[in-house]
């Protein structure tokens, strides 16, 4: 790797955690002339530089995890779900305010995804209510899509549900798709023929059109990439500061200090 | 209606992929006619609307369980149920009405001797009725295969029992043999017809009422949750 596509990548990996990249590039490049030694002994590769970096600028960047100030968005309480003699949900709360990012967490089957469909109206409780305030945005952990249909046919079916003409619910699925670094979405391929993670690109991009109150996703960046699933985390933040009532399923717990609040559903865990 | 017509549009553009689907629906009723065109041709029109009720039965099971994967999604993004179930129910209704056009035209060509306002109408009453058939199957039995093995009996059993006998009569295809007897016999008197046209009714309202409801039930608002 030459000094230029270090630098380069660097930058791209800058931009991408939303730091601009000028200073630190800067910087890099002129000890690296200075001290003609090679980008990638001196600095390691450019991710985890760049993770480096943003370490360093946090406390100047980014309110990581903040008290929820906004109206209540979405109340669930003593929610109770069985199936068969196995109760999966016993009494579980939750409340989420505008401008709030709950991770809910948990072991495999403990209902993390069981929870999340009663919070959707999907799927009844066996007691306990939900109260929502706006509408829903839901990001299934598999499904949501048709296999026939290209991403902009997507757009256009679910945005006009939303309301939103063909042209508009295009362009904003576009521009959601590009945000997650997908500049293919405006391609003819259909749906079945996406890989993994790109399916579920479409499908988290399908779940924030006609721009929701409350987003409801489910395990959304199964099969991201590295740089996508920051793409990801970035574009959580963007929604909080929107004011967006945000609730992810994750089994990913090192992203725990990214939220504001953390629901575990671990049976026999505080809840 | 403009939420029903984009379901209906979406509905089209998928089921017009499944290329191959499309090739083996489409010849299907062929092989189903030609069986008994040399010996009993008149068993041949009915045989060829058999034919077309299966393979649009089918088409629709598929179209139904495909559906169910994205229909919840449709519903919180702000479509009613019967947007969602009317405008897959015109879109396979426009793909029956394809499907049997052609039909048609070969049995216009290709026989004497028979009424062809009668052929035309049993065509157009087995596209009416095996599409909600097949989205009422798949309501039911949301797994493809066994959908498809119970539309296969319904067809075979429809072919093959005595006309005499009752059960014949509460199948949902009965009416093309109803139908068809005026249309291919000659002197057959129009309360033929009548009788096919009240069982072609009384089915599809079963049918569309199955479908529906199932449907209703299905992606229905959960009453313990209440938005403000």
């Amino acid at each position: 790797m030459t000094v230029d596509d270090w630098l380069a990548a660097l930058s791209a990996e800058l931009r991408r955690r939303q730091v601009d990249p000028s200073g630190p590039v800067g910087e890099a490049a002129a000890h690296l002339r200075d001290s003609g030694q090679s980008p990638l002994s001196v600095f390691g590769p450019p991710a985890a530089y760049a993770l480096a970096v943003v370490d360093s600028l946090r406390g100047a960047t980014r309110e990581l995890r903040r008290l929820p100030s906004g109206e209540p968005r979405l109340r669930a309480t003593k929610i109770t779900k069985r199936y068969g003699r196995s109760t999966v949900l016993n009494g579980v709360n939750l409340s989420v305010h505008a401008g709030e990012v709950v991770a809910m967490i948990g072991a495999n089957g403990c209902g993390k995804s069981t929870m999340l469909r009663i919070c959707a109206g999907l799927t009844s409780p066996d007691s306990g209510h939900v109260q929502m305030r706006g509408t829903v945005g839901f990001c299934p952990q598999t499904g949501g899509t048709a296999e026939f249909l290209t991403p902009d046919e997507h757009f256009m079916l679910v945005g006009a549900g939303r309301g939103a003409t063909r042209t508009a619910a295009r362009a904003e699925g576009r521009t959601a798709a590009a945000a997650l670094d997908w500049p293919g979405a405006a391609g003819d391929a259909e749906a079945r023929h996406l890989s993994g993670g790109t399916r579920q690109k479409l499908n988290l991009v399908l779940s924030q059109l006609g721009d929701p109150d409350v987003l409801l996703l489910d395990e959304p960046y199964q099969g991201f990439d590295n740089g996508t699933y920051l793409d990801f985390w970035q574009q959580v933040w963007h929604w909080r500061d929107a004011g967006k009532a945000i609730v992810v399923v994750t089994h990913l717990l090192n992203e725990l200090d990214r939220v504001d609040t953390v629901l575990d559903l671990t049976p026999r865990s505080p809840r | 209606m403009k939420k029903t017509l984009i379901v209906a549009e979406m509905a089209l553009r998928e089921i017009s992929r499944r290329r191959g689907v499309l090739i083996l629906l489409a010849l299907l009723p062929l092989a189903f006619y030609f069986s008994r065109r040399s010996e009993a041709y008149w068993q041949s029109v009915r045989f060829v609307s058999l034919g077309i009720g299966w393979t649009l039965s089918t088409a629709a099971l598929f179209a139904g369980n495909a559906a169910r994967g994205i229909e919840p999604r449709l519903r919180l993004s702000g479509y009613a149920t019967h947007q969602l179930y009317l405008g897959r129910l015109l879109a396979l209704w426009a793909i029956g009405a394809a499907l049997s056009t052609p039909y048609f035209l070969l049995i216009r060509f290709d026989l004497d001797a028979v009424r062809y306002s009668g052929i035309a109408l049993i065509l157009l009453l087995t596209v009416v009725v095996a599409a909600p058939l097949g989205l009422a199957v798949a309501a039911v039995l949301p797994r493809e295969l066994e959908g498809m093995l119970v539309l296969l009996t319904v067809v075979a059993m429809q072919m093959m029992l005595n006309p005499d006998k009752a059960t014949a009569h509460v199948l949902p295809f009965w009416f093309t043999r109803e139908i068809g007897e005026y249309a291919v016999t000659p002197g057959a008197g129009t309360d033929h017809v009548l009788r096919g046209l009240i069982h072609a009714a009384v089915t599809l309202g079963i049918v569309v009422a199955v479908g529906a409801s199932a449907a209703t039930v299905r992606l229905r608002r959960r009453r313990h949750v209440s938005i403000a």
